[in-house]
């Protein structure tokens, strides 16, 4: 596929911090309106590679294209039609679950008015109308989760970046958080997840890579990976490929 | 396609843009729409504080010290606090605050992955510093003018003064907390720095009569020059003295501002 219809295009992606080499000369390419997942243990490269996609991680060599543009050169505008659900919970404490989607729609310089109205109808997705006037505290772990879910949203992006979504969840909050991406899904909203859950990227994800160590060890399906390694399920497909378990 | 281009992001670093005025704004907002909701508390105790000075030194010490300059002592010191006020405030903003959104809320995080890029960013939380120092300095002002501490109606041209000491003081708080490790650092800054710049920048003596040296270390502060805005529009206005102390706190901000920008983005997007 060219990389101009790709919604991302990495080709001889690198990046290392001091000695580590978090990520070693990576290609793939995500199509417009797939889910695509990055699948690998902690420390495979997955964050860092997200990281260079949303503008918090310097490209140090290769090409990555997002939407048609450079990342480097284009950081401001990709990052204007990016959705971005980081690891690490960041919403802002000090205002109210509603205040932060508002506030978020300021970053993007949206109108209020229309903001208002995005919000409300973010919240109703999210579950959380009853609680718009709660601080983020105050909720529960998959409400906060959904909550970073609707606030990469607020701008309407036409690729919603995903790192390890349901990581730290309940079996039931994983199920809700589940549901929203696949009705993302169903929109026909581009979204690129990492994971160490088999299980989540099995469900939710069209096509993926496998990475371990800053590399791309295998690329498919899920059901092409299964049945080239003549894999059970991609918990095997991982234990095949790197000789180790997956720690989840 | 080639492979390999080398070190794209060294030379992205190296390139500061300039701010865009609405990323920046929106920065600024989100700071304002937080203190909307905490004010009450939050300018009470900061505003208490220079008003027990201005008891304890202006009555107190004053009923012994007649006159400084011929100004009864409280009148010649209370300009003085009206800067500290300023200066407390850019300072407590963008040290723990700044501190807290940066390193343990990871709300930066969070900004710099919308449009907003660590320009606006920083050049959002000076402005929003130079506000709020505007807020406490203002209403010290108010009070000092009505307890009749105030000689000059010129005191009335104060407050763009103070909102442009308070973006120097932001610029220097901004600089400090872009180059910490972690928030015990700031105890060197407080003791070493801020309390000494309160008690030595010219609030509660006049500094003509003290050695070259000293005036030297003085001038050096920007505490200094925004007092001696304060004093003179509040007592005998002079245009050329207050441009002058100005221009020094403008040439500080511009001249910083490059640092937190440069550390913040090293920091925040590695």
């Amino acid at each position: 596929m060219s990389e101009n219809n790709a919604a991302v295009h990495a080709h001889g992606l690198r990046k290392h911090y001091g000695e580590l080499v978090a990520v070693d000369g990576i290609d793939f390419d995500v199509r417009v309106g797939e889910c695509f997942g990055l699948l690998g243990p902690n420390g495979a490269g997955k964050t860092t590679t997200m990281k260079m996609i949303y503008g918090l991680a310097e490209v140090e060599e290769g090409q990555l294209q997002v939407l048609g543009m450079d990342v480097s050169s284009h950081r401001r505008e990709v990052k204007a039609r990016l959705g971005v659900v980081p690891q690490a919970e960041n919403l802002d404490r000090e205002l109210t679950v509603r205040e932060n989607l508002l506030v978020q729609a300021g970053f993007f310089g949206l109108p209020d008015e229309w903001a208002q109205r995005r919000a409300d109808e973010l919240l109703g997705l999210a579950g959380l109308s009853a609680r718009a006037g709660a601080r983020p505290i105050e909720l529960s772990g998959g409400m906060r989760r959904r909550l970073l879910i609707a606030r990469a949203l607020i701008n309407d992006p036409a690729l919603v970046v995903l790192d390890e979504p349901t990581t730290g969840l309940d079996p039931q909050a994983r199920q809700s958080v589940w549901e929203r991406l696949e009705a993302l899904r169903g929109r026909g909203v581009t979204l690129l997840l990492s994971t160490h859950y088999m299980e989540e990227a099995t469900r939710l994800c069209d096509r993926l890579v496998v990475m371990d160590t800053g590399r791309i060890v295998a690329h498919g399906s899920p059901a092409e990976l299964m049945e080239r390694f003549g894999a059970p399920n991609l918990e095997a497909v991982f234990l095949q490929l790197t000789g180790r378990e997956l720690d989840a | 396609m080639s492979a390999a281009a080398p070190s794209a992001g060294a030379s992205a670093r190296a390139w500061v843009h300039i701010p865009h005025p609405s990323s920046a704004l929106a920065v600024w907002r989100r700071n304002a729409r937080v203190f909307s909701k905490v004010w009450k508390g939050a300018l009470l105790p900061q505003f208490f504080d220079p008003l027990f000075y201005l008891l304890a030194l202006g009555f107190g010490l004053g009923a012994y010290v007649a006159h400084v300059h011929g100004l009864a002592y409280r009148d010649f010191i209370a300009p003085g606090l009206c800067a500290s006020a300023v200066m407390w405030a850019a300072i407590f903003e963008t040290t723990w605050n700044v501190f807290f959104r940066m390193e343990e809320s990871r709300l930066y995080d969070a900004v710099l992955a919308t449009p907003v890029e660590v320009e606006d960013l920083v050049t959002g939380e000076l402005l929003w510093a130079a506000t709020r120092s505007l807020i406490y300095g203002t209403s010290f002002l108010v009070v000092i003018a009505a307890l009749g501490f105030v000689g000059s109606p010129w005191a009335i041209a104060l407050p763009p003064f103070l909102a442009l000491g308070g973006a120097c003081f932001a610029a220097i708080g901004l600089t400090y907390t872009s180059l910490i490790p972690k928030m015990d650092y700031y105890t060197f800054f407080f003791t070493l720095f801020v309390t000494p710049m309160f008690l030595l920048g010219g609030i509660f003596f006049p500094y003509d009569r003290l050695p070259d040296w000293a005036q030297v270390l003085g001038w050096l502060t920007p505490l200094y020059h925004l007092v001696a805005i304060a004093r003179s529009l509040a007592t005998s206005p002079d245009a050329l003295t207050v441009l002058g102390h100005a221009a020094w706190l403008a040439a500080v901000t511009a001249a910083l501002w490059l640092v937190p920008v440069r550390a913040m983005r090293r920091r925040l997007v590695a």
